[in-house]
């Protein structure tokens, strides 16, 4: 029953797609500066259905209607109702379902926001959009099908990946798809600029909010994705240079790249070539990112869904996508002047995007190398975190440097009185740095230097902020807020990985272990029944011996029953100054356990940071609204 | 302004040697790939196999062989799928000096685009 509703909608989705491209082609045509009410009626429709089949979808796995093979394969009956919501976008299929309604609503908000502008650009960012959107549709339909059914009906179904089974992995897809399929927006636009004609100042304005929207939105995304990481994987860290993690953040360095660049576009008529390259790689390697992760080819811990054939209709839809791109782009591009000057925030711009290009490369070259050389040469290499720290943390410190001063440039005429103030911030950097490295412990020189120009930034803008409060003169606040966020990342980054205390060592119960200043006692452990998994509880004194402070913790192994897995939960005792991680694993065939101890300093403020980056990006649009 | 950098060199090498023994079993740990595992280093995974390979870097730092050495040996026995840390050689040549080619293209156009203003300029 709900199976056959949801093919249903999805079916007039993708007939009402095809409609809307035909009748956009005839009303191209026709003389008139607006657009068909009748064409913004049949988009209403398309976006109403395909958030009703998402709907259908999400209420098969509530009432887990086992006809489906997708909640077959993804959902139970025991799980909690939070997670079988969330698994109808934790498969592939139902996270299909869901990139195609943000295509839709991203396709249908445009249409309304944007009404009063160029007519012609507006449809053919219509089209471009639909064509996306029936590419997806039809993968949809005849690979990836959500609402396939199964007969017979079992009783019960598989279950979701428990390690899948955490609020902030529930939230993640949902706000990085509307990062990364957004950008489909300007991916559109971007073409239908070109085409139309409708260029510059006027095309930036209409973009600029679509690619705020996306990128704090993927920032958002991102951010959930570590934490998850964090608290579910169990080893500690949140970031690992893992092929998955890098394809989400290769979108985010070319966002980050257009957010720029656009406003030079919109305030100085320049680099119009430029933002439209941005704007169709954006999407671009948004969906090879999607691509690699889906067909398998990578091999990481992220990995959940893959199957080649999926691969394949991606990888053909993604070269139709690029090549199209590139027939237009060079058919309708034109030559321009460009006007720079030295110190101009034109040129400290696009010093961000240089920047932005090279972490981009580091990081495609990391992920695609092992991939290309196996492939050339059978040699199977791994390009872990040592090779990400080597190649990208140097340059980090002039990048901080440049977010400094950058957006100050145009403000510099008593040029020594500047010069002082920059000075002094400096040595107050290198005297915090230096209370830092004697406080807390020694690092490398790197380090110091990253640790210096991250305070540096953070200075500056609370210095920023500081005169926005004065005087409301100062417009860009969120431009503030998300270097100080940067910053801020940055420095506690630095600061988590120089000073984080960690050991890993082997226990039996009753046993305890001394090192540096803590003592562990491993008190007892305990079997325990939950609603869809056993666990069993191991309980933890830890005795800082110099403060005489104590802490108790109970990590936690957990059997899942459907299906049958092993998952290791850490016991963190999260607190602003640092947060205390603590696992256990059980070692075959011995009584003892292998326990991995860390003392994290600020680790909370990691994820602080990254919420303030992203915040001055909602910020900034709710003021574009405001205007 | 020299003299910071002086002390910045004379702590960091002086300091190295405090807590050596465990920092050094994690940092190994950390560059090490858990073969049996999708995309986890031996240090974060619970499997046998890490268990395992925990217990040969403990010998083999035991036996006084250093970092280089270990990680050659578990190539050796391996492949170089085992370390994160990909080596220098003619095969990895371009995965390390691609990023900064492009960091110089990318300041020659830059660079080229103001100058063309200078020029423009003096027109």
């Amino acid at each position: 029953m709900l199976s056959n509703t949801g093919i249903t909608l999805v079916i007039l989705t993708t007939l009402l797609s095809i409609t809307v491209i035909y009748k956009s082609f005839v009303d191209l045509h026709i003389k008139n500066n607006l657009v068909n009410q009748k064409i913004l009626n049949l988009v209403t429709f398309q976006t109403t259905f395909s958030i009703l089949s998402f709907i259908v979808l999400i209420v098969a796995f509530v009432i887990s209607d086992f006809s489906l093979v997708n909640v077959y394969e993804n959902s139970h009956t025991k799980k909690p109702l939070f997670y079988k919501i969330s698994g109808a976008w934790g498969s592939h299929e139902g996270s299909l379902l869901l990139w195609i309604n943000i295509l839709v609503i991203f396709s249908f908000l445009f249409l309304v926001f944007t009404k009063h502008n160029n007519k012609s650009y507006l449809l053919y960012t219509l089209i471009f959009q639909n064509f996306l959107i029936l590419g997806f549709l039809i993968f949809l339909l005849i690979n990836s099908n959500p609402f396939s059914k199964i007969y017979p009906i079992p009783i019960e179904g598989l279950g979701l990946n428990p390690i899948l089974q955490d609020p902030a992995l529930a939230i993640h897809p949902p706000l990085l798809y509307i990062g990364f399929v957004g950008s489909s927006i300007y991916f559109s636009a971007g073409i239908a600029s070109l085409i139309s004609n409708c260029r510059d100042k006027f095309f930036a304005k209409s973009i600029k909010p679509w690619v705020l929207i996306s990128w704090s939105f993927q920032t958002l995304g991102i951010t959930a994705g570590s934490i998850w990481a964090y608290y579910e994987l169990g080893w500690g860290g949140f970031w690992f240079w893992d092929p998955v993690e890098n394809a989400s953040l290769m979108p985010w360095f070319v966002i980050t790249a257009l957010m720029h660049s656009v406003i030079v576009l919109e305030k100085r008529n320049s680099i119009y070539s430029w933002v439209i390259i941005l704007c169709l790689l954006t999407f671009t390697i948004s969906v090879t990112g999607t691509f690699l992760v889906r067909s398998g080819i990578l091999n990481s811990v992220h990995t959940f869904a893959n199957d080649p054939s999926r691969g394949l209709y991606i990888l053909i839809f993604l070269s139709l996508m690029i090549f199209l791109a590139l027939i237009v782009f060079f058919r309708y591009s034109k030559k321009e002047e460009y006007n720079f000057l030295l110190k101009s925030k034109e040129t400290l711009i696009l010093a961000n995007n240089w920047f932005m290009f090279f972490f981009l490369t580091a990081v495609m070259i990391g992920t695609l190398y092992p991939i290309i050389l196996e492939v050339l040469n059978n040699t199977k290499i791994s390009v872990g975190p040592p090779f990400y720290s080597a190649v990208i943390f140097p340059f980090v410190i002039p990048f901080l440097i440049f977010m400094a001063l950058g957006p100050k440039i145009n403000w510099i005429k008593n040029k020594y009185k500047e010069f002082l103030s920059n000075f002094l911030i400096l040595i107050a950097a290198i005297i915090l740095n230096f209370l830092i490295y004697f406080l807390l412990g020694k690092y490398s020189i790197i380090s110091n230097l990253i640790i210096i120009s991250s305070i540096f930034l953070i200075i500056h803008s609370v210095k920023d902020l500081l005169t926005f409060f004065k005087n409301k003169t100062v417009s860009d606040i969120s431009r503030i807020i998300s270097h100080l966020g940067f910053g801020m990342l940055i420095l506690f980054i630095g600061i988590s990985h120089n000073f984080t205390t960690e050991n890993d060592f082997n226990l039996k119960v009753g046993e305890k272990k001394k090192f540096s200043v803590y003592q562990i006692n491993f008190n007892s452990i305990q079997m325990e029944n939950e609603k869809n998994y056993k666990k069993i509880v191991g309980e933890f004194r830890l005795i800082n011996l110099k403060s005489n402070f104590e802490e108790i913790l109970y990590p936690e192994i957990r059997i899942y029953e459907q299906p049958e897995t092993l998952t290791y939960e850490a016991s963190i005792k999260t607190k602003l100054s640092s947060d205390i991680y603590l696992t256990m694993s059980n070692i075959s065939r011995s009584d003892y356990y292998n326990i991995k101890f860390q003392k994290k300093p600020f680790m909370i403020w990691i994820w602080i940071s990254a919420i303030l980056i992203a915040s001055g990006g909602f910020i900034r649009l709710i003021k574009i609204k405001t205007r | 302004m020299k003299k910071i950098i002086l002390i910045i060199f004379f702590l960091t090498f002086s300091h190295l040697k405090s807590d050596e023994v465990t920092k050094l079993h994690i940092e190994i740990y950390k560059n090490l790939r858990c073969l049996v595992c999708q995309g986890q280093s031996i240090a974060d995974s619970n499997s046998e196999f890490a268990q395992t390979v925990k217990l040969v870097v403990k010998d083999k730092i035991n036996e006084g062989k250093s970092k280089k050495e270990i990680y050659e040996f578990l190539i050796s026995k391996y492949g170089e799928w085992i370390v994160y840390q990909p080596r220098f050689n003619r095969g990895n040549f371009l995965l390390w000096f691609l990023p900064y080619l492009i960091l110089i293209f990318g300041a020659i156009i830059i660079y080229a685009l103001i100058k063309k203003r200078k020029n423009n300029k003096a027109n």
